[in-house]
């Protein structure tokens, strides 16, 4: 079967302003680039703005004042409809999209609204299952899958609809570890297709590893945006701490021991080989 | 006095298959007991029969026994059952439940409820409000609280029942790292401080490395594994059973199969 | 002022209110509750927060003064004409009277909404004897709306994200149907699922009275406003139902 091969496309922000019809702010002067094919992870707390950052990527929000560019394209008044085709967005709670009886039909709803029919849609559909460990249970009723696998059941509808761009908002809260596991290889798998995919996320580990990029979110502005070493490297812990997050342990012990920023586990290993290699 | 399971078997109502089998545990005051496994092994289902509420509130069988401080909890109704073992679950909006407008109220919520004299529920509203160190939101609206926090309200209003032993089940799934943190160090504070007893059944095996004297892992609605926390968080069975080590465990790991040395004074 | 009376009385208010609003014919009911509604909001100082109740009805106004202006059925005297519409004397005054009906309506919930905390409410009327469940089922029903507006807001961008076209013409909003509202339905037998353990949690099942901490004052003089608002108000509706009230401009 061959590999549906899709490049992806940039997504960017210019000095994107947004703030809530209640007069909350929730953005302030956000710019942000996201070369096509990259894979860029958004963190901070809760309120930081991530959320309200990535529903600019698909028109559910429209910016107060500055611009969204989707491929290079304005965003403008483009209805969402039009949007899914470019961006998909997976939201962090399955059970807000879930209505079908059938596990198969769940996936086939965006792919169908994109206006995929016939042998592609099928093609479309059997490719998100597979990717995401759920071929088996096609015909079944998603009531009856557990959390994790309704979760990955909503990422399955958003990745059939084969969108260039896609956004994961939290993609591993609440999974357990098979289920983080599943996820990080979806995202690989996006990546060799050289789709473009951002993720919000809390969990360090899971962003050290899967990402080449961070971006911070304080307060509704960016105070970092950088490659996945330099964001966990040391000259950037007191921006991080700001706002109350930690790198993870083998960048925090990595720096301790002066290998450099180790920000997975493979990278500590491998400068730990490194040195030990150059002592010996 | 404890809390005990003894071969607790558990069906859902309608449900074709057991949600847990013959499950052995022993939960005693001022003890930490982590729970752990994968999405539907049964953890859920383990902290609702550990508070009666399967099968008081939900119904479904349950065959063995599970006994809080020699009360059994098949038969015993559950508002006399929460006075000595309170739950919190992962949804904080959920659990702010009285409508009230203000911390203070919806903490004072379960007291209320049991009709205990005015000065009384007055008393424990403040001390479950001092044990979390809550008084600076006590006027705030709960519906408009941080997760974390959200969470602490939840749990002080639980407290406020006066339980011996705590269940929670996956507290911190739904906040961020600021309210992960702020619970997980209350709940440290709060185990020393008040004695309860703590069932916490969480995927954040770092959490419960911090948290925990002794962990259980369940699988298929099975105990699988149990022993004091850093050794079985450390066995490299784990991942069969869809449990992710700690970071530390997991570097040590790492360095071990790169055939390298791990300093002890390195963590 | 008004925000300190007791909460059975402001729901006695509310009540007689609405349902004066709209039993009595002309002009004159629906303008003095609206102005009596309006002006208490005014003097609780609420007027800010009234304005969308107002914004959440218009849509509502609008259309029941554009249907019944062109289209009132067999009114002849026509004022004026757009396109192939034509707009009559007929329909404008029951346009005008209808839309105002419900501002009335919708001015004396907001009253009610803006001075009155729920959990008071539910507090006075249990201390009336209304009992737990009852206090329970009236407070999680006010409870309830905003979270379910929230959720509704959940699953209407999850379903847009998936190209669920919401812009589009009848057809296509009745299509979009079943993605909107089974995860709400779900979601909403799963709140009332997850809520009732939750209550069990907080021994809300415990037999007897509840303690009450707080006694919301009254007096004669509400106990007799009460009194004559619901009578009143009673005398009223049989009246208009039957035609004595003819003369009310």
């Amino acid at each position: 079967m061959a590999v549906i091969a899709t490049s992806g496309i940039g997504l960017a922000t210019e000095e994107l302003s947004f703030t809530y019809p209640d007069g909350t702010r929730a953005l302030t002067s956000v710019s942000l680039e996201i070369p096509a094919g990259s894979r860029i992870a958004i963190i901070g707390q809760n309120g930081s703005g991530k959320s309200t950052l990535v529903r600019h990527f698909n028109g559910l929000l429209r910016a107060t004042t500055g611009r969204v560019l989707v491929d290079g394209t304005p965003v403008g008044r483009r209805h969402v409809a039009d949007l899914a085709r470019l961006v998909g967005i997976s939201f962090q709670n399955p059970d807000r999209q879930i209505f079908s009886g059938r596990v198969r039909a769940e996936v086939a709803f965006g792919a169908r609204n994109v206006g995929l029919r016939g042998a592609a849609l099928d093609q479309r559909v059997n490719g998100a299952l597979e990717a995401v460990g759920l071929a088996q249970q096609a015909d079944a009723n998603p009531y009856d899958l557990g959390f994790s696998e309704r979760k990955l059941l909503a990422l399955a509808s958003i990745l059939a609809m084969g969108t260039p761009a896609i956004v994961l908002d939290e993609p591993t809260t609440g999974q357990d570890a098979n289920g983080v596991q599943r996820v990080k290889d979806v995202i690989g798998q996006l990546a060799r297709e050289g789709r473009t995919v951002v993720a919000i996320s809390h969990d360090m580990a899971f962003v050290a590893e899967a990402f080449e990029r961070v971006a911070v979110l304080r307060d509704g502005e960016l105070v970092l945006d950088d490659t996945v070493n330099e964001a966990f490297g040391e000259d950037n812990w007191p921006i991080l701490e700001s706002t109350y997050l930690e790198p993870p342990l083998p960048a925090r012990l990595g720096a301790r021991l002066g290998l450099g920023s180790t920000p997975t586990t493979a990278a500590f290993v491998a400068a730990l080989v490194a040195r030990s290699g150059s002592v010996g | 006095m404890s809390l005990v399971l003894e071969g607790v078997t558990y069906r859902y109502a309608g449900a074709a298959t057991k949600a847990l089998q013959s499950v052995d545990l022993t939960l005693q005051p001022g003890r930490v007991v982590g729970l752990v496994g994968s999405n539907g092994s049964g953890k859920s289902t383990l902290c609702s029969c550990a508070v009666g509420l399967a099968p008081n509130a939900i119904g479904g069988t349950l065959d063995g026994r599970v006994t809080i401080d020699g009360l059994e909890t098949s038969g015993t109704p559950m508002y006399k059952l929460v006075q000595h073992a309170g739950i919190l679950f992962q949804d904080s909006a959920t659990q702010i439940t009285s409508g009230a407008s203000s911390v203070w109220e919806e903490i004072s919520f379960g007291p209320r409820n049991l009709s205990l004299p005015r000065n009384e529920v007055i008393d424990r509203t403040w001390r479950a409000i001092d044990a979390l160190r809550l008084t600076e939101i006590v006027e705030r609206d709960p519906s408009r609280l941080s997760g974390g926090q959200a969470q602490l309200v939840a749990l002080a209003a639980v407290l406020a029942l006066g339980p011996r032993y705590l269940v929670l089940d996956e507290p911190t799934s739904q906040l961020d790292p600021l309210g992960t943190r702020l619970v997980g160090e209350t709940l440290a504070e709060a185990a020393r401080a008040t004695g309860v007893g703590i069932l916490i059944a969480e995927h954040k095996t770092d959490l419960l490395a911090m948290l925990c004297d002794e962990i259980v892992v369940i699988a298929s609605g099975k105990v699988v594994a149990r022993g004091h926390a850093r050794e079985v968080l450390a066995d490299p069975s784990m991942h069969e059973w869809g449990v992710s080590a700690p970071a530390d465990i997991a570097l040590r790991e790492a360095v071990a199969v790169a055939e390298l040395e791990w300093q002890s004074e390195w963590l | 002022m008004y925000r300190s009376l007791n909460p059975t009385t402001k729901f006695v208010v509310a009540i007689a209110m609405a349902a004066i609003a709209f039993g009595v014919r002309g002009w004159v009911a629906p303008i003095l509750v609206f102005a009596t509604m309006f002006a208490l909001i005014v003097a609780a100082g609420v007027t800010r927060r009234y304005v969308p109740y107002v914004l959440a009805t218009s849509a509502l106004l609008v259309s029941i003064m554009l249907i019944n202006t062109f289209l009132y059925p067999d009114a002849t005297d026509a004022i004026f004409q757009i396109g192939p519409f034509t707009a009559t004397g007929t329909g404008l005054i029951a346009a005008s009277q209808a839309a105002l009906r419900v501002l009335a309506f919708a001015t004396s919930v907001a009253l009610f909404a803006l001075t009155t905390r729920t959990d008071e409410l539910v507090d006075d009327l249990e201390r009336r004897g209304l009992g737990r469940r009852g206090a329970f089922v009236v407070g999680t029903a006010i409870g309830t709306v905003p979270r379910m507006l929230e959720r509704a807001r959940e699953i209407v961008d999850a379903q847009r994200s998936r190209g669920l076209n919401t812009e589009g013409g009848v057809l296509a909003r009745f299509r979009g149907l079943l993605p909107l509202a089974g995860p709400l339905v779900l979601s909403a037998l799963t709140e009332v699922e997850h809520r009732s353990m939750a209550l069990e949690a907080r021994a809300f099942t415990a037999p007897g009275r509840r303690t009450v901490l707080r006694e919301y004052p009254d007096s004669a003089a509400q106990r007799a406003l009460r009194w004559l608002l619901v009578v009143g108000s009673i005398l009223l509706l049989i009246a208009a139902i039957s035609g004595a009230l003819w003369w009310v401009p």
